[in-house]
């Protein structure tokens, strides 16, 4: 198999993901919706909405950032930028994705011992006990991961979008 | 030498945004690499301060109050893709005299009232350009007041709460209050996101007042076409745009009246949008799609950028640039009114190649601190620095509600012509802000006592001022626990 074939088969392991996380705002709209009528009409398991929406909420956000690149929306000006030729762009393109690498490593090789312990021991929420809380911290490594597998593929082959 | 580096990151992180065309976190990102490792190779920054960055990752993943980003995106969308702001500028028109300015002024107050709910200047503009753009130019009104008008509407949302750029700044507002009050002494009430909203409304108040009246101004010298098609609104938009109009003044309403947080009035928003759009069969298959992936999408711009400047303001702090910056904001001979003028006027000035999000990221947690430690009506501040945001939207050229309106209407305008058209508004926007700055009591018309912020204190000596902030700055990372 080549590099080529593995690059390919990421890109379309990472559009899967990015398509099965888009659902992820329907919970996190309705929890945080249920959780008003929960606290004061109900009087009971707001918390529990509260804890639910938060690690689907971290876990979307840590998806989205990627999505973003994807689909190219993320903040920044072309104004001077779409005057240089094509190629010129290319690599602006690749040392964008170049300047990710390091602190999605970085980010990842620091939050080790936090990470795989708060996993290893299903870290629940502080406040309340509600399980899930290691899915939070888990957030962050499928942040780093995502960033660092779609740079890697920009500096292969750099999106046309950007 | 390592905190003007800092300031030499901020330069890069200005010229990189304007000249290299890649998105701003990237930059944010790459700038704060250089700097931290400038800082390891030179032996200013330990390593070890460097891992406090996943600690503060983690504490964005976990925030409440950012859950309201993809709560807003996807109202903004859902009100893009659904008829409910076709149905409410229908009845603007039906309301106003049939007169070429009408829907000038229709589309002003269909600005106004989309604006908190969507949140975002971006989907305004996405929704007024569809809605409101096409009538305008059938009503013969020139390109470069349509591209004005639509601007500048998209713009009205971000001082009328519960908007997404208030709370995001109330947060960042109260993160800096914090610091003040604990620097300084003073036992002022810190500042939350609901003393902003209150603080805005009279100012804001004021500027949609001006804009509707300069929209009517506008319409007033342009010939009525015969050929202009007749408004035509039928029962179900009629009632559609009661029903909308309610709900909003009910969310507005629960919110500034503090019945219910800014989030949960999102997510209701959200929910109702959701519910109305999937029972009505107007959000079925690629429609629905296509909403999920743009909120997951635009999101992700939102929150790439708050990572970027949580890792930049981190190597700040350790480079000691927010010392050097505190040490000349205290250090200015001046007054209140005098330092409050400079400090907004530095943050205008970044506003030129910054956006409203990457200066409530990255010059807000830096600039304002020192200047709550000057200037202790936070409410006041706050309000200030929304109503520049406010104009960083519109400052040509690099606005964003700027280039987003000259995106979507897919309008080739000169920046003559641009500047023209937005002239009268821009004057507007900065009369309010000087009015707001000579007269602060503007921001406390309605306020009781337990609103108040601010508790009178006795006045501090530059030494002692200079002490506590050297106590306070940088917070030590190492002493940080490790997430939660």
């Amino acid at each position: 198999m080549t590099l080529a074939h593995l690059l390919a088969m990421l890109d379309r392991l990472i559009g899967t993901l990015l398509r099965l996380a888009g659902w992820l705002v329907l919970p996190v709209v309705v929890l945080l919706f249920l959780q008003w009528p929960l606290r004061d009409i109900f009087r009971a398991y707001s918390r529990e909405a509260n804890d639910l929406g938060q690690w689907i909420f971290a876990i979307y956000v840590a998806v989205a950032v990627t999505a973003a690149t994807r689909a190219g929306t993320h903040l920044g000006t072309d104004a001077v930028a779409r005057f240089y030729p094509t190629k010129a762009r290319r690599i602006l393109v690749r040392i964008g994705a170049v300047l990710l690498v390091p602190w999605a490593c970085f980010v990842v090789s620091a939050s080790k011992d936090t990470v795989l312990g708060s996993i290893r021991g299903l870290e629940s929420f502080p406040d309340t006990n509600n399980p899930g809380y290691f899915l939070i911290k888990l957030a962050l490594w499928i942040l780093a991961g995502l960033m660092l597998a779609q740079a890697v593929i920009d500096i292969a082959q750099p999106r046309r979008s950007e | 030498m390592m905190p003007a580096a800092g300031l030499g990151l901020l330069v890069l992180v200005a010229l990189g945004i304007v000249f290299t065309g890649l998105p701003a976190f990237v930059i944010l990102i790459g700038a704060a690499s250089v700097g931290a490792t400038l800082g390891v190779l030179t032996d200013t920054v330990p390593i070890s301060l460097l891992t406090a960055l996943p600690s503060r990752l983690i504490n964005l993943l976990e925030n409440d109050l950012l859950q309201a980003l993809p709560l807003y995106v996807t109202m903004g969308l859902l009100l893009d893709r659904l008829p409910v702001a076709d149905a409410l500028y229908r009845t603007g028109l039906s309301l106003l005299p049939r007169r070429p300015a009408a829907p000038l002024v229709s589309g002003m107050a269909l600005g106004a009232l989309l604006g908190p709910m969507n949140g975002s200047v971006g989907a305004s503009v996405l929704a007024l350009s569809r809605v409101v753009a096409p009538r305008l130019a059938e009503s013969g009104v020139p390109k470069p007041t349509q591209f004005a008008a639509v601007a500048v509407a998209s713009t009205l949302g971000v001082v009328i709460p519960p908007s997404l750029v208030l709370i995001l700044l109330g947060d960042a507002m109260l993160s800096a209050h914090t610091i003040a009050v604990t620097s300084t002494g003073r036992a002022d009430r810190v500042i939350n996101t609901q003393d902003v909203f209150h603080g805005a409304l009279l100012p804001a108040a004021m500027f949609l007042v001006l804009c509707l009246a300069l929209s009517w101004h506008a319409g007033r010298g342009i010939p009525a076409r015969a050929d202009a098609a007749p408004i035509r609104l039928n029962r179900r938009q009629a009632v559609l745009a009661a029903v909308t109009l309610v709900a909003l003044l009910t969310l507005l309403g629960g919110v500034a009246t503090g019945y219910f947080y800014a989030v949960e009035a999102a997510a209701m928003g959200a929910f109702v949008l959701l519910t109305a759009g999937l029972l009505t069969g107007a959000l079925r298959g690629p429609v629905l799609w296509g909403v999920l992936h743009d909120a997951l999408a635009i999101t992700g711009a939102l929150f790439a950028l708050l990572i970027a400047a949580t890792t930049l303001t981190l190597v700040l702090r350790l480079l000691g640039t927010d010392r050097l910056v505190s040490d000349w904001i205290t250090g200015i001979p001046a007054g209140e009114l005098a330092v409050v003028a400079i400090v907004l006027g530095a943050i205008g000035l970044t506003a030129f190649v910054l956006d409203a999000f990457e200066i409530i990221f990255v010059i807000v947690p830096i600039a304002v601190p020192p200047l709550l430690i000057r200037v202790a009506d936070a409410r006041w501040v706050s309000v200030l620095v929304l109503l520049t945001l406010q104009t960083s939207f519109l400052l040509p050229p690099f606005g964003y509600a700027l280039m987003m309106a000259r995106g979507t209407l897919r309008l080739t305008l000169g920046f003559r012509e641009m500047i023209r058209a937005l002239l009268p508004f821009l004057i507007a926007q900065w009369a309010v802000l000087a009015a707001v700055l000579l007269f602060p009591q503007l921001v406390h018309v309605g306020e009781n006592v337990a609103e108040a912020t601010r508790t009178p204190a006795t006045p501090m000596s530059e030494q002692e001022l200079q002490r506590r902030l050297q106590q306070m700055l940088p917070p030590p990372p190492e002493l940080e626990a490790p997430g939660r």
